[in-house]
């Protein structure tokens, strides 16, 4: 391992160095004995399943918490941070998942906010911007209202703010999850400007190939602490694989096709409109069939949301028709919708899925809160209800000391199994199925899709949204792109790559496959980009 | 593990009874030679004892808290559910004896006492959970801050708190003090389960004064201008009230639901509003008649139209309590059925917590805003009637106002539980009554006022502190009785990121303005 005594052999210092460190949180070790030495002028990978302590680590070390053990060395100098502006001044910064920025305000404004007794807040600090962007290839134009940008450019803006307060070293937290493929590529010729210049890039992922592409060192995180140093030149995906979860990562796939030619639901023409009365669903129509999962691939903030809401009723249709089997579904509401067999597995499981400071056996009830075992008439069947969820509990492999807890208390992939349980229940005809494994660790995650593949095999018939690439693929009997609410291309799942399913998501075209090209342009900064950011 | 606790419930009783007997004995026994609290005290402490002794003997008998986790021997459990549920047991032994001495003889009160003290001290070492002893904590710490507050207050004025509070504690506990508080109370819990209700939902209706008023008034004109016999003559006056309170609240609701109004802002106009009405229909040319030389009102009520009171022999006062405190009981107990045994109750909760979850299940938000904010003023309207039919009989000028912001204060002060809300409005009360002697001895009775907006204001602090802390408590102990030392810990760790942004959200906003709230309550006084 590369818990060297410091760089003594090299000549400089490593950027930062971690001696042993451990957190605990009252009576649990989230870290423990962590041990990396970050070489400077080098992208260095930390890697580890969702859970692994990836963020606590991070937190660690931009002086979010404090170590309860062990050390952290900048340049070779011992250093303590009681708070993120403390590890600034160290030189050390971080760029979040979820981008920090406002919509209303420009480049300019935003870089400067919180720091304008840098440069001030006039054109000294605009030149300053424009020199940083021209000194590491990032193309950010200072000037620009923030709200036209595209996620790409919001990423590069974000690193720019931490530039701009003069961070040497700089943590990356899961800076791909929310990029399509070509974004990733731009990302990573950015990192090794960076790289060049001679700043030093902490990058944290659980995807492995783009790891093993850009990183020069790697990290393995697994359960808290530091198994192994890898080099990626010498590494194989599969090993690295290994080493993060101690097995074979699970891989989404469909056996034989279980397609029948019985529709369950039907859209025809459906528009939605938002508040100010833009289409941000326009003229979907799509079928879906017993026994198929179709996927939706898109930019997140194109109309997935929005195609969801208006499906289960939550929003109302502006024209087309909705059809439920036979039923015309549109217009109904939601209760019925759901009474008529359509489970939902919500993509934002907090918003919308759980009731967080209920126990397990209310939240049973939730959405089912008409039918049969959780109520009786206008009461609630507190024992029916418990008994049902205790087979939830059971039977998708909740892991929860009992059905009296809080939601809140659960994992996320506890939680969402949960859900995935309760959506299955009363044996629906259709499930919506938004990010299904989003957040959740690899076991749960093999689980879920174990699941939905049973659930197909009966006959149900699923809507599969997703930001995973590999999992729409792997899932879907069928596949369409979404682009600015419009369906604009149909994919054949067996054959279509990430990369080619990337580019048509950003509206770039869908090459070599059925002939399905785009006919509309291929601007970056549409509006439907600017959701995606705030998303 | 629910069987488990089954079926140590069902084994309770033998040694439970044992148990409260070893309490009396002893109390008896002790009651020779000291006081009798002092004996009740040892005799339910020693009672304690035992159960921990028995309990030690049969660790196969499980138990689950609220948590469902278990419980035993962790440190919290030591240090805060055991001493809770001690404090708890004597407090529940000495407060029994001392009400049934006001009817028995002493010896008999407080071995009775013993036994309930050693009963609650059986029952609550089992059976409490860390959550619910949580609480009593923080509202233990809660009133002794607000004791401290008050007394600090009183030492700064040169009065000698120590004498205060004593000369309060016998006052307000002379009988005619005992009836007064629970006719007082009456009215507070009504007023404060119609807010509660709305609380439930994360509405304010701050309209209950309004609306309340103007129910009084309407069901107090109809009683005294038709004569109706007896019975009939009271149901049609509560229906009349209920329609009028409902009816007002429903005008709030419904601007709420059709033109997105706060419900803040509509009640509080509302309230102006109905002062208006009241003044513009209390006059002698249209609902009002003179009642006395500077006093009009509307014409009393025949005698066949009031609810008749209950004597309150029992405890040695010549007074009487208020018949419709049965009505406020039936109140509470409607409101705790229909809160966690409904769906329409379950539809309630959810909707307060978690409004987009509660769409996203095909809750009909909008209908449950107004038939919430319906109800509320239903319960509202309620408010005056024990006032009206069991005491005034006529709704004049000096009617009783302001309740409606009591009422606020008392729900926050019992957090929206319906036993809650009964404690928190007969200690409001007695507060009320208590400081009655003050000025007779020259301090000023505000002092009451300080220390009610003091206790609201660190009830609500101390309990949300405490409610987020033992949240954090909880999942760390499912993580680690889960084995999942790593995994899932960090796992929460990750994902709770969107769970405190969705509770921040919420949380300082049905913070701040509960704080805002108690102070109104207390200036409203």
């Amino acid at each position: 391992m590369s818990s060297t005594p410091s760089g003594e052999e090299g000549q400089a210092p490593p950027a930062v160095e971690l001696r042993g460190i451990t957190k605990r949180f009252p009576g649990v070790v989230a870290n423990h004995d962590i041990n990396i030495s970050v070489a400077p002028g080098t992208v260095h990978a930390i890697v580890g399943e969702n859970g692994a302590g990836k963020s606590t680590l991070m937190k660690t070390l931009y002086g979010m918490h404090r170590p309860d053990e062990g050390t952290i060395h900048v340049k070779g100098r011992e250093v303590r941070f009681s708070s993120p502006s403390d590890a600034i001044k160290n030189g050390i910064g971080m760029v979040h998942q979820h981008f920090m920025l406002a919509d209303n305000l420009t480049v300019l404004e935003n870089v400067v906010l919180g720091a304008e007794r840098l440069h001030g807040i006039g054109n000294r600090a605009a030149a300053r911007i424009r020199d940083l962007s021209g000194q590491y290839g990032l193309g950010v134009d200072p000037d620009r209202l923030m709200e036209d940008l595209g996620v790409g450019d919001r990423q590069r803006v974000e690193i720019l703010k931490v530039l701009y307060r003069g961070a040497r070293t700089i943590i990356l937290d899961e800076p791909t999850a929310v990029l399509v493929p070509q974004e990733v590529d731009e990302l990573f010729d950015n990192l090794r400007e960076l790289k060049r210049e001679g700043l030093t890039v902490i990058f944290i992922s659980h995807k492995l190939d783009e790891v093993l592409s850009v990183a020069d060192e790697i990290t393995v995180i697994r359960r808290g602490t530091t198994v192994a140093t890898a080099d990626p030149s010498t590494t194989t995906a599969r090993e690295l694989a290994t080493l993060m979860v101690g097995g074979e990562l699970p891989v989404p796939e469909l056996r034989e096709s279980t397609v029948t030619d019985r529709t369950v639901l039907s859209l025809d023409g459906v528009t939605v409109h938002s508040g100010d009365g833009r289409a941000v669903i326009d003229g979907v129509t799509l079928d879906i069939h017993e026994g198929e999962i179709v996927g939706i691939a898109g930019v997140e903030g194109n109309g997935q949301s929005e195609l969801i809401e208006a499906i289960m009723g939550m929003r109302s249709v502006a024209s087309g028709r909705i059809h439920l089997g036979d039923d015309d579904i549109t217009g109904w509401h939601t209760l019925k919708i759901r009474e008529a067999g359509v489970g939902y597995i919500p993509e934002d499981r907090h918003r919308h899925g759980v009731l967080l400071e209920s126990s397990l056996w209310e939240n049973r009830i939730l959405g089912h809160q008409t039918k049969p075992p959780s109520v009786r008439g206008p009461w609630i069947d507190k024992a029916g209800a418990r008994a049902d969820a205790e087979r939830i509990v059971a039977e998708y492999d909740v892991r929860t000391p009992n059905i009296d807890v809080i939601a809140d208390a659960l994992s996320g992939g506890n939680q969402q199994k949960f859900i995935i349980g309760r959506e299955m229940s009363g044996d629906p005809r259709f499930l919506v199925a938004a990010h299904p494994t989003r957040g959740v660790d690899v076991g749960a995650q093999s689980a879920i899709w174990e699941q939905l593949r049973e659930a197909r095999a009966a006959g149900l018939a699923v809507l599969l949204i997703s930001a995973d690439l590999d999992e729409l693929i792997g899932m879907s009997d069928t596949l369409h792109v979404i682009l600015r609410g419009r369906l604009v291309a149909q994919a054949d799942p067996t054959s279509v790559t990430p990369e080619q399913l990337g580019s048509a998501m950003t509206g770039a075209g869908l090459h070599g496959d059925e002939g399905t090209d785009i006919t509309e342009g291929d601007s970056g900064d549409d509006t439907a980009d600017r959701n995606g950011g705030g998303a | 593990m629910s069987e488990t606790t089954r079926a140590g419930a069902s084994r309770s009783p033998f040694p439970a009874l044992l148990i409260a007997l070893l309490g009396v004995l002893v109390t008896v026994a002790l009651d020779m030679a000291l006081l009798w609290w002092a004996a009740l005290i040892i005799g339910v402490v020693l009672a304690f004892a035992a159960v921990v002794l028995v309990d030690r003997r049969m660790p196969e008998v499980g138990r689950a808290g609220a948590a469902g986790t278990k419980e035993e021997g962790t440190t919290l459990h030591r240090t805060l559910v055991v001493p809770t549920a001690l404090v708890l047991s004597v407090v529940s032994g000495l407060l029994s004896a001392w009400f049934l001495d006001l009817s028995l003889i002493e010896p008999v009160a407080a071995a009775v006492g013993a036994f309930v003290g050693s009963a609650v001290a059986f029952l609550l070492y089992r059976r409490l959970s860390a959550m619910l002893a949580l609480s009593f904590a923080a509202v233990f710490a809660a009133g002794i801050i607000a004791i401290a507050v008050t007394a600090l207050v009183l030492l700064l004025s040169g009065i000698a708190p120590g004498a205060t509070f004593a000369r309060m504690m016998e006052y307000g506990t002379r009988p005619n003090s005992l009836v007064q508080i629970i006719n007082d109370g009456t009215t507070y819990y009504l007023a404060a389960v119609a807010v509660a209700i709305g609380f439930k939902m994360k509405l304010f209706n701050i309209g209950v004064d309004g609306q309340y008023r103007l129910a009084a008034l309407m069901a107090a004109a109809v009683g005294g201008h038709f004569v109706l016999p007896p019975v009939l003559s009271q149901i049609v006056m509560i229906v009349v009230a209920v329609a009028v309170g409902g009816a007002w609240a429903g005008i709030a609701g419904y601007l709420k639901v059709a033109r997105g109004v706060s419900e803040v802002i509509s009640t509080i106009m509302l309230n102006a509003v109905a002062t208006g009405i009241t003044a513009y229909l209390l006059n002698t040319n249209r609902l009002a008649v003179e009642i006395s030389t500077n006093n009009i009102g509307t014409p009393p009520l025949p005698e066949g139209s009031w609810v008749p009171g209950i004597p309150a022999g029992f405890l040695g006062s010549e007074r009487e309590i208020f018949g419709l405190v049965l009505l406020a009981i039936g109140v509470g107990v409607g409101y705790a059925v229909m809160l966690n045994r409904t769906r329409f109750g379950f539809e309630l909760r959810a909707t307060g917590q978690s409004q987009s979850a509660a769409e996203a299940s095909g809750v009909n938000v909008k209908k449950m805003v107004f038939l919430s904010m319906l109800f509320s003023g239903m319960v509202a309207g309620l408010v005056g009637m024990p006032q009206l039919l069991g005491s005034s009989h006529y709704y004049a000028l000096d009617f009783p106002t302001g309740i409606g912001f009591i009422g606020i204060a008392i729900a926050l002060l019992g957090r929206n539980h319906p036993v809650g809300i009964a404690f928190a409005a007969l200690f409001w009360a007695f507060l009320n009554q208590a400081s009655g002697i003050l000025p007779f001895d020259g301090i000023p009775q505000e002092i009451a006022v300080i220390a009610q907006a003091t206790i609201v204001l660190t009830v609500v602090v101390v309990y949300e502190v405490v409610h987020r802390w033992g949240r954090r408590y909880q999942q760390q102990q499912i993580g680690k009785e889960l084995g999942t030392t790593v995994a899932g810990p960090v796992e929460t760790e990750t994902t709770v990121p969107a769970g405190t942004a969705s509770d921040s959200g919420d949380a300082p906003s049905g913070d701040d303005t509960p704080g805002e709230a108690g102070t109104r309550g207390g200036e409203a006084k």
